[in-house]
């Protein structure tokens, strides 16, 4: 139903608004009204509107979203050979998020007050202030263009021997993962860590804690088996927030690093009002939405015995 | 967390450090390739079918390595005539009559997949591309070609509607032709969807490798080409839409080359200092202006209420110092065109500089025309009207964008006041093709015939959105392109008549600066298409010894 709703408002707040996909074809060249009809046609944009919705319907229950408008190509295959980039990047600052950005905020709250809370606050009020663009900017430059450390762009070097092994393979890939990855991560994880310690401060302060202090359990255990645990519900909503946005929201990001990824593509669709593409990406996005209000339920449900799936 | 933790985090990072250190040594070097980074990625390389948005430079870039026409333009890039293109598939041509054209093959010429070339492939091509429902652009571009036969294997015929300048121009330039034993047992409708264009086949210097989506096209060059085996053997088009992913590529030495380094001149100083870069200028086929509608976008059927004065034209544009716009946006990387013409036309030669700016006698202008400062608050007014237009502009454009405020400024001092409207790409070309604008900041790619000006500048132009209608140009155009006497000299008539009613303030005509790394010799790059030349390129000696392969 959800994904009904949304399908039925992309698709028509998409044509209400203004800018004919076409025109952004002229961008350069004049393009001749004879044109302009011929591939009005080919995108079945000369139909009603009603007709391209229901069209675009058949599509999708046959698996077919339409042929991108500026591409030229499939959308499904553009969005299968995008989707790869976008959910190893994705994947990477999700993992670094949720493991050094717990760890890093259950550290905090159980050392609050002192020194390490101080500057490790510091130091994520610092990193959530720094906009991600901004960031990338000044990690490419620095790291890729004046110390050449890592590559300043690109996912993988086209270069590279065509007799090499695997394992040199995914270390290409990794080199070219570091940058992009550590400009959204030092965003995220500042905003994980918040999240967490604020969480865990709470749960410290709450009387069961003190009833397992008492028994004489190890402070580690008191933090990670019965603090932590319950500690993680407000984590686990941002989780859910985060998993669409990665897909989505990378879009500076992408563009700095010339990551061949999904965002870039989608934001390259609405300003060129590209509708097949836009609706492939929307829906794809829309389906992650779905996806993670269903994964942070059963998080839920396995982390608190009173919730249950059903 | 167990006290396991710290050292798992460690043993992942030095796992990472090795790893992504034994990827750094998988490449051996550049040897004999060259990484290209561009704008945009090649997603349909394949003349007939580059129509849309597929009629993009990746697309061009490619398609002019995989294929090749019948002839080059010469390095004048003069497209009047029958003398100044350079033999390809063709080794030579005759003209039987005013109307006919006949052209040799070469008989050298294969296909990459070894089959030879042949008038029939030349005769498929061309009835594909006068398709209109394949090819709209295209059968517009080929509408003076009545008809083209094989006479046998290796002479090819062309059959004029009339006699005119650029009849060559018009059977060599605008399609490269495909390997019909390939593909006329495909549809035209399906040869898109065909696994022909996953895997194209052309008569190029370079071959299909691969395509990865995204990133970069792989062409490798053609041992066996006719024309002389190319030097650089692996040719790497990388993609990065952002300009500064592309300028941080080719910085970092991942890219060897760039096209178009952009604006502002701070880039140009950067590349320029990188002593492992040379910078090459080349004249571009973009000209950018200031657009006066001359009809009200009210109600197109009356004249615009301030601008269809061609008295307020003028004083617009002698009110601008248009040298210092170009200088402040581009440094010395643009001129202030003549007229519509950008640095690529071969027009440009001979006509005359563009009028300086004369802020007297554009007030004077402005004051014969009944504009006045009746309130003293330095805007001019009429029937107590203040003198305001609004001057609309794509939000993608970071040039019209700093040069739009800078306008603003200039004609302000001379009591006009600009609205400065920028629009979302879609919504501004929306606007503009429906005339709803006062004064639109355009720019304009053009083609390397002259002929393309009718478009914008002749009274039913398909491109011509602010009414401008003047019959002399029109006629003058007509003769151009038609007519039996020297065309340069009608072509800058025309132009001298475009300029002298003011249809719009002419700003700039950019010089793209292209990097190119060092190493490579022989290097030039034709303002037709960036890379056309790659074949004729080599590398240097000892680098390519010290680096490679």
């Amino acid at each position: 139903m959800t994904f009904a709703v949304a399908l039925g408002l992309l698709f028509f707040l998409m044509r209400a608004a203004p800018g004919d996909p076409l025109f952004r074809l002229s961008a350069d060249r004049p393009i001749s009204p004879q044109e302009i009809k011929v591939l009005r046609a080919r995108y079945g944009l000369d139909r009603p509107v009603g007709e391209q919705l229901g069209a675009f319907v058949g599509g999708l229950l046959r698996g077919d979203l339409g042929v991108s408008i500026e591409h030229g190509r499939p959308v499904t295959a553009l969005l299968a050979e995008r989707l790869p980039a976008t959910m190893l990047l994705g994947g990477s600052v999700l993992l670094l998020n949720f493991t050094l950005g717990l760890w890093l905020g259950v550290r905090q709250a159980v050392r609050h007050g002192r020194r390490e809370d101080r500057w490790l606050t510091t130091a994520s009020l610092t990193g959530y202030a720094m906009p991600s663009f901004w960031l990338g900017l000044v990690l490419a430059w620095l790291v890729g263009v004046e110390w050449r450390l890592l590559p300043a762009a690109g996912m993988q070097d086209p270069l590279m021997d065509a007799d090499a092994g695997w394992l040199a393979r995914v270390g290409d890939i990794l080199r070219h993962l570091i940058l992009p990855t550590a400009t959204m991560s030092i965003v995220s994880i500042a905003a994980t860590m918040r999240y967490q310690r604020a969480a865990m401060l709470e749960v410290l302060r709450l009387p069961y804690i003190v009833t397992a202090r008492s028994k004489g359990l190890s402070e580690r255990l008191v933090t990670w088996r019965h603090g932590w645990r319950n500690a993680l519900f407000p984590v686990i909503t941002l989780f859910g927030l985060w998993l669409p946005i990665l897909v989505s929201g990378s879009v500076f990001v992408e563009a700095v690093f010339a990551w061949p990824g999904l965002g870039s593509l989608a934001a390259n669709a609405v300003g060129s009002r590209d509708y097949p593409l836009l609706m492939g990406a929307s829906l794809l996005v829309a389906a992650l939405v779905v996806v993670a209000g269903f994964l942070t339920d059963v998080a839920y449900a396995l982390l608190d015995p009173r919730v249950r799936l059903g | 967390m167990t006290p396991w933790t710290p050292r798992i985090a460690i043993a992942a990072v030095l796992a990472c450090a090795v790893v992504t250190t034994v990827g750094a040594q998988a490449n051996r070097g550049r040897g004999t390739s060259i990484v290209i980074v561009t704008g945009g990625q090649a997603t349909l390389p394949i003349p007939t079918l580059m129509e849309g948005a597929e009629a993009s430079v990746g697309n061009l870039d490619v398609a002019d390595q995989l294929f090749l026409r019948l002839a080059d333009l010469g390095p004048k890039l003069l497209t009047a005539g029958d003398s100044h293109f350079v033999p390809a598939l063709a080794r030579s041509w005759t003209r039987r009559d005013s109307v006919t054209l006949a052209f040799d093959l070469d008989s050298r010429a294969r296909w990459h997949d070894g089959t030879p070339v042949t008038a029939r492939d030349v005769v498929f091509t061309i009835t594909r591309a006068k398709n209109p429902t394949v090819a709209p652009r295209l059968s517009e571009l080929l509408r003076q070609i009545a008809s083209v036969t094989a006479e046998g294997p290796g002479r090819v015929v062309f059959r004029f509607v009339q006699p005119y300048a650029e009849q060559l121009y018009d059977a060599t330039f605008h399609v490269a032709p495909l390997p019909s034993h390939l593909l006329d047992s495909i549809s035209p409708t399906e040869m898109r969807r065909s696994a022909y264009v996953t895997r194209p086949i052309g008569s190029g210097a370079y071959r299909w490798v691969r395509n990865v989506p995204g990133q970069f096209v792989e062409l490798a060059a053609v041992q066996s080409f006719f024309l002389g085996t190319p030097k650089i053997g692996r040719v790497i088009l990388r993609t990065a839409a952002d300009a500064s992913a592309r300028l941080n590529l080719l910085l970092s030495g991942q890219a060897d080359a760039m096209d178009i380094i952009p604006p502002p001149p701070e880039n140009l100083r950067r590349v320029a200092a990188d002593s492992t870069l040379r910078l090459i200028s080349v004249p571009s086929s973009t000209v950018g202006y200031l657009l006066f509608n001359q009809r009200d976008p009210k109600n197109r059927a009356r004249p615009h209420p301030v601008l269809a004065d061609i008295r307020v034209r003028r004083a617009i544009t002698l009110g601008l110092d248009r040298r210092q716009l170009v200088q402040a946006v581009f440094g010395t990387q643009a001129v202030v065109p003549y007229g519509p013409v950008s640095q690529m036309l071969w027009i440009r030669h001979g006509a005359p500089e563009p009028e300086a700016p004369n802020v007297s006698e554009a007030r004077r202008l402005l004051a014969a025309t009944g504009w006045g400062d009746s309130d003293g608050d330095g805007t001019l007014d009429r029937e107590g009207r203040p003198l305001r237009l609004l001057l609309s502009l794509p939000n993608t454009s970071g040039v019209r964008r700093q040069m739009a405020l800078l306008v603003q400024e200039q004609l302000r001092r001379i009591g006009i006041q600009i609205e400065i409207q920028q629009l979302e790409f879609p919504i501004w070309q929306e606007r503009r093709t429906a005339g709803d604008f006062d004064v639109d900041f355009s720019s304009v790619s053009q083609d390397a015939s002259p002929s393309g000006l009718t478009q914008s500048w002749a009274c039913t132009g398909g491109n011509n959105v602010a009414g401008y209608c003047d019959r002399t140009v029109d006629s003058l155009m007509t003769e151009a392109i038609v007519g039996r006497g020297d065309p340069a000299e009608t072509w800058i008539d025309a132009v001298r008549q475009i300029e002298e009613g003011a249809p719009a303030a002419f700003i700039y005509a950019p010089t793209f600066a292209y990097a190119v790394n060092r190493r490579y010799r022989a290097v030039t790059i034709s303002p037709q298409s960036s890379w056309i030349t790659l074949r004729k390129w080599s590398v240097s000696q000892d680098q390519e010894s010290h680096r490679g392969k």
